[in-house]
């Protein structure tokens, strides 16, 4: 695989020595004009390695199909510059560097999946050409290569894309939420494909609404709401931090009230609740609280690690 | 990125017409049903006209509206694909839209030559009759050549229209054109009048040039510089219509 890429095209041969796969800087996407002005993406800064996974996360009109059309070249910034490998994105898709899982439409209904992926992969040169079969195995295409677009259900068509993705054999991989319209196993069977992907050194950056894959597979993710980046960081640090940790235990007989109060002026702990003599709240510190709850006398002590979606409600809520 | 064009696209292309029905029935089929018809089968089939007989005059004008077809149908699915997301899958590749568009042309004139072929051997076998064989290849020339006008009618109406109807729209309306366009059928009087404004009627006139000198069935004569000014008046309308489906499918992304 490698071999193929260092022949292949002078753009991939020609990558500089930077560690920076991809750069943002400062890109803005406008739609509209005067009031109307829609800023799809308001000022980004992004650098991304070689070799990294990040998941893109965010509610819908978060901006982040809009940052990864910009990404590939297929949309151009209103403002800023995006730079893969120091190239115009578009120039970089053309060469093969880097590749796109579209979100939207893709695919001709007519034709078969073998004759889907070929056309693309002949666009791209004859290697790519002659990696059809191999990469109809692997995207396991290879039982219904015959079958028409129009015939495959939504995973079925997802795997076609993710196929077209993978013909210029691309150093850096992007995927717009590419696991839409799989079943449970087939998305389970998708990542798998993907980590022998990453572990094989591409860069991949997928947006996603399932927080489990980003939680799962990606090492670093990055938080978008309305068109701004709102958080960047190592996932599991993302979940511990931001999230904090979530702690329940029965008050006390006596003192109770008092110890509530004491809690709610301790930093780091939010959202204390009482009901029925049963107290919960969230802490940075959840060692510290829970010391301080079980030397009052409370009692029935849990304490649940928090999931990324609680950290992603806490950042994405106004 | 020296490539400009694939053989496996090609290839699938011209795979997807074929088991196109609508380029089957309307490109194909329907050119040389017409002429078994109205050319063939009719009794005055025989009979001479100008520098040959009816039979010729027939083929040439269902030849001349295959290829109408056949050019506007391809180009407006080209570029109501263009438009959609496999635009954007082709774009991530080295083909260039000039690539894109010498592909589909490709295709188109290539659809377009077998329409006037099938046309032209049914004529040979059914005795289609031209004084010189010259007169043929100056037919099929300029059915080709002048044909391509109707590329930038598809290209046009696959602008201008958003959804896979805009192929159907573009054959269809062709139909419609003939009928109204002296091409079906011989028109007089005041039909024949309307006709000579209409896109199809320089087109299928020069084509039948070479059977006719301009002299129509009605006895009346066209001057050669009367159609040739249809031609490319419509021709500038086929490009107004391009230059503002271009501006429309801009404004809708």
């Amino acid at each position: 695989m490698s071999t193929a890429a260092d022949t292949r095209t002078p753009t991939k041969a020609d990558l500089p020595a930077s560690d920076d796969a991809v750069a943002l800087t400062g890109l803005r996407k406008h739609f509209g004009i005067g009031e109307r002005t829609v800023k799809a993406v308001d000022g980004i800064d992004l650098r991304i390695g070689r070799g990294e996974v990040v998941a893109l996360l965010g509610p819908n009109g978060a901006g982040k199909t809009t940052t990864l059309d910009m990404l590939l070249g297929l949309t151009d910034p209103s403002a800023g510059t995006v730079a893969v490998y120091g190239q115009k994105p578009l120039k970089a898709a053309k060469g093969g560097v880097i590749a796109g899982v579209l979100q939207t439409g893709g695919l001709l209904s007519d034709l078969t999946v073998r004759e889907t992926v070929e056309v693309i992969a002949s666009l791209h040169g004859g290697e790519s050409l002659a990696r059809v079969h191999e990469i109809l195995e692997r995207t396991e295409l290879d039982r219904i290569a015959r079958r028409r677009i129009s015939k495959c259900s939504g995973g079925e068509q997802q795997r076609v894309k993710f196929a077209l993705a993978l013909v210029a054999d691309p150093d850096i991989l992007v995927l717009d939420e590419p696991t839409a319209g799989m079943d449970v196993t087939a998305r389970r069977h998708f990542w798998d494909v993907m980590r022998a992907d990453a572990d094989a050194g591409r860069t991949i950056i997928f947006a996603t609404h399932y927080l489990e894959e980003a939680e799962q597979f990606a090492r670093r993710t990055v938080v978008m709401h309305r068109g701004v980046v709102v958080a960047d960081a190592p996932t599991a640090q993302l979940r511990a931090n931001l999230g904090g940790r979530t702690l329940a235990a029965d008050l006390p007989a006596d003192g109770g009230d008092d110890l509530v109060r004491r809690l709610g002026q301790t930093d780091g702990i939010t959202e204390i609740r009482v009901d029925a003599g049963r107290v919960s709240l969230r802490a940075l510190d959840s060692d510290a609280a829970a010391s301080a709850l079980l030397d009052a006398g409370a009692h029935d002590l849990e304490i649940a690690a928090p999931t990324l979606e609680t950290a992603f409600t806490a950042l994405t809520e106004d | 990125m020296s490539m400009t064009l694939s053989p496996t696209m090609l290839r699938v292309e011209a795979l997807r017409q074929i088991r196109n029905p609508y380029t089957l029935a309307f490109t194909l089929g329907m050119p040389v049903a017409m002429y078994l018809l109205f050319g063939a089968s009719m009794g005055y089939g025989d009979a001479s006209a100008g520098n040959g007989n009816v039979k010729f005059y027939v083929m040439v004008s269902m030849a001349a509206y295959g290829t109408a077809v056949a050019m506007s149908s391809i180009t407006s699915l080209a570029a109501t694909e263009a438009k959609q997301g496999w635009g954007r899958q082709i774009s991530m590749t080295p083909l260039t839209t000039a690539g894109y568009a010498m592909t589909k042309l490709a295709t188109a004139v290539t659809f377009s030559a077998f329409a006037v072929l099938l046309v032209f051997v049914a004529g040979l076998a059914t005795g289609a009759e031209a004084t010189d064989a010259w007169r043929w290849w100056a037919s099929a020339g300029i059915i080709l050549g002048i044909g391509l006008m109707f590329g930038l009618y598809g290209l046009g109406v696959g602008l201008f229209f958003n959804s896979d109807t805009a192929a159907a729209l573009a054959s269809i309306s062709m139909t419609f054109f003939a009928f109204f366009g002296n091409v079906f059928i011989p028109l007089d009087g005041v039909m024949l009048d309307i006709a000579r404004f209409s896109p199809l009627y320089g087109f299928v006139a020069l084509s039948r040039w070479p059977l006719t000198d301009g002299v129509l069935t009605t006895g009346q004569t066209d001057p050669l510089w009367g159609l040739a000014l249809n031609t490319v008046a419509w021709l500038v309308i086929f490009s107004v219509l391009v230059a503002a489906g271009v501006k429309r499918s801009r404004s809708r992304r």
